[in-house]
């Protein structure tokens, strides 16, 4: 993975400094809490409805075992012993007083992290598909593309106040879009041409938020060493151009939706005639440069599918449960890529304890290189993991909660952490997703369900991207009381789609039954081969409405 | 007079902004960009003008620049960070030498990007504490991307 220089060292350090001193200035009056707002904001630091929240940079999501232990360790003196992994490939602190923040960022430093923007209207962490440089399909590995991006908009001066948040995602596979690329502010596409030149296909204007929408394409390829001008070129029409009037109406999608994406293009192209072939063009030597940090681990020479492997799968139930389920193929013979999911009913979706991030730390330390990833579906990812040692580590997940054998279905749930801390939340999330466990908690059944994108968001911004869920559920506040929207039809994938309202809101109560009523609908009206989406294609909303809605009886 | 930063100095403001049409004009104003370019010819000499939020540049893309000694960029709120874009557009697309200064609603806290962006002198609409302001007048001491003092991104840079 990327290794800091010195030159990534001293702007971590400077940084540290440069917000101690706000910090500073604030606590004794010497910035308003105006002034302070964007500034801290552009460090990761909400302000809860309990304490602080400080959201922390974990660059599209690659992890050292050294870093997730300082993590661990931080959550332990800082917070209440545990962190919360978002969509986003972040790791968020519920619990440290402000005062404390600067000396946290001081030992992140330490570690080669940062909080730099993961919040403020400015442009966050690049994210990716969490199997990258590990699947057999991939174009190339994105995340020296990734890694080139993070740079470039790391204090970028020109677009730390731009009218709303700007979050770019990659993808590198024709097959899978882990990184639900179409419904950021960008989204690239690693693409290569009939020459066999790298470049990107490049998808603006989508996101999720009180106005969800699939991002359109505005170019089909644009040449690799050409990526950080034309994307000051779409940026800095945006910056000049987006609405700044209405905070509902400023994200790019708008722009792109009111002008057209012709006129949009058309700007961001005569802009871009001033800015490509310059000083930004990005060298081979740097593409060269930045590979050299995402090259193989020393794999060994292994059998794929070893006899201990299939011994195993076929006497163990829980075994092959898990490995269908949770583990997925790796380029490398005898290698398979394995997530440590943190869905274990009873925890919050995507919160893992400083225990449990030691034990994922040591795990990584251990089967895959000292490595991990964070994925969009708030889950860990031990990339490199030898087939014999599978069963090995099963049996450690297990024991650290994180083998619960669900990735992918319906339970895998994304969720924000919504009412229970999230000052913006018009509902909480985690008592939804907890019903929704306990009512689907029979593996067979889970299994026989099959795929189901399930995801809750708490308010309106969309934190849960409750949009391309399959199933959506959306906290509301009618009058004081806390109610839940289901919309039905959502993807995040390369089929992306933002999903339907279903009809008026449910009491928090009966989201279980009505989920339960929405799935027997499926397995009743499914084709052999469908998956739940795809029967939802087929069969449209309408009788799931009426399933939802029906009596019980 | 009113003070203000100027090239790394706390200085007296020499020049008057004009903001109302009743202002009488002279060789110290600095004018709004619009009614420049408009009275060219009966206007005479001014000190600069300046550009609001949400005007941009390309009204300024044909006029001669060269006989301005100042172009301002104004900030109607310090979020509204379209000002950074003119300030580079200013230097580096319409190519102009003289000062480029801040005014309105900006904070010291800026000063390391606008510096970056090409400005070079900061009028604060608000009562700021300027010794204290001179403090965050510098950018960190280094950066990935090229900007106004140094065209180059890291990678030009990295030995």
């Amino acid at each position: 993975m990327y290794q800091y220089d010195a030159i990534d060292q001293q702007l971590v350090q400077e940084r540290v400094a440069q917000f101690r001193d706000q910090t500073r200035r604030y606590l004794n009056n010497e910035l308003s809490e105006q002034e302070f707002l964007p500034l801290r904001l552009q460090n990761g630091l909400y302000v809860q409805r309990y304490a602080p929240m400080l959201r922390v940079a974990i660059p599209y999501g690659m992890l050292s075992s050294a870093q997730l232990r300082t993590l661990a360790d931080i959550g332990r003196r800082y917070d209440k012993g545990y962190g919360h992994f978002s969509t986003r490939q972040n790791l968020q602190f519920n619990w440290p007083t402000l005062e404390s923040v600067p000396d946290i960022l001081a030992e992140l430093a330490e570690v080669e992290m940062h909080a730099v923007q993961t919040s403020g209207n400015c442009i966050r962490n690049t994210t990716t598909d969490q199997y990258a440089g590990v699947i057999a399909d991939e174009i190339v590995d994105p995340r020296p593309y990734c890694e080139l991006i993070r740079q470039w908009s790391t204090f970028h001066p020109e677009f730390a106040f731009l009218p709303r948040k700007f979050k770019i995602a990659v993808n590198a596979t024709e097959s899978a879009d882990r990184a639900a690329t179409q419904v950021h502010d960008i989204g690239l596409h690693i693409k290569k041409n009939d020459a066999g030149e790298i470049g990107f296909k490049v998808i603006v204007g989508g996101g999720l938020g009180r106005t969800p929408m699939v991002g359109v394409t505005i170019s089909e390829f644009v040449p690799r060493e050409d990526l950080l001008t034309y994307l000051d070129a779409i940026i800095r029409v945006y910056n000049q151009n987006g609405r700044r009037d209405n905070k509902y109406k400023a994200r790019i999608k708008i722009l792109v939706k009111a002008l057209g994406i012709d006129a949009f293009r058309k700007l961001v192209d005569a802009e871009w005639e001033h800015l490509r072939g310059k000083e930004s063009t990005v060298p081979m030597s740097e593409f060269e440069r930045l590979q050299g940090f995402f090259t193989e681990p020393a794999y060994k020479a292994l059998e794929e599918q070893p006899q201990s492997l299939t011994d195993k799968l076929a006497n163990s139930a829980g075994f092959a449960r898990w490995y269908e389920r949770n583990t997925f193929s790796h380029k490398k013979a005898g290698y398979r890529i394995v997530t440590l999911t943190l869905k274990k009913n009873g925890q919050a979706p995507g919160d893992a304890t400083s225990e449990q991030m030691d034990k994922a730390a040591d795990l990584a330390d251990k089967y895959s290189f000292g490595e991990l990833r964070v994925s969009h579906e708030q889950n860990l990812v031990l990339a490199d993991v030898q087939q014999d040692q599978l069963v090995e580590l099963w049996e450690a997940a297990k024991e650290s909660g994180f083998a619960t054998p669900t990735l992918g279905l319906l339970t895998d749930m994304i969720c924000c952490p919504g009412g229970d801390f999230c000052a913006l939340a018009n509902a909480k999330s985690i008592p939804i997703a907890k019903q929704i466990q306990d009512t689907f908690d029979d593996l067979d059944y889970l299994y026989d369900i099959g795929e189901v994108d399930l995801n809750i968001s708490g308010c309106m911004n969309a934190c849960g991207h409750h949009h391309v869920g399959n199933i959506g559920i959306l906290g509301v506040d009618k009058k004081g009381e806390e109610f839940y929207q289901v919309s039905m039809g959502g993807a995040s994938g390369h089929d992306a789609s933002i999903g339907k309202i279903l009809g008026p809101s449910f009491a928090q109560e009966e989201i279980g039954s009505v989920m339960k009523r929405i799935i027997d609908l499926y397995v009743d009206q499914r084709t052999e081969e469908e998956r739940f989406i795809d029967t939802f294609r087929r069969i449209g909303i309408k009788p799931f409405k009426e399933a939802a809605y029906a009596k019980a009886n | 007079m009113q003070k203000l930063i100027k090239d790394g100095a706390i200085v007296d403001n020499t020049y008057s902004l004009v903001n109302d049409a009743e202002q009488v004009i002279s060789e110290n104003s600095i004018v709004p960009m619009q009614q420049w370019i408009e009275n060219a010819d009966t206007l005479g000499k001014v000190a600069g003008i300046w550009i609001d939020a949400g005007e941009g540049v390309e009204a300024l893309e044909n006029q001669d620049l060269s006989q301005l000694d100042v172009v301002a960029v104004n900030f109607p709120a310090f979020a509204d960070g379209r000002g950074f874009s003119y300030g580079r557009l200013v230097r580096e697309r319409l190519g102009f030498k003289g000062e480029v200064r801040a005014i309105g609603n900006f904070i010291p806290d800026q000063l390391g990007y606008l510096l970056r962006c090409g400005f070079s002198a900061f009028d604060f609409e608000q009562d700021v504490n300027l010794e204290k302001a001179l403090e965050l007048h510098k950018p960190f001491s280094v950066a990935y991307q090229g900007d106004v003092a140094d065209p180059r991104p890291v990678f030009l840079r990295r030995g």
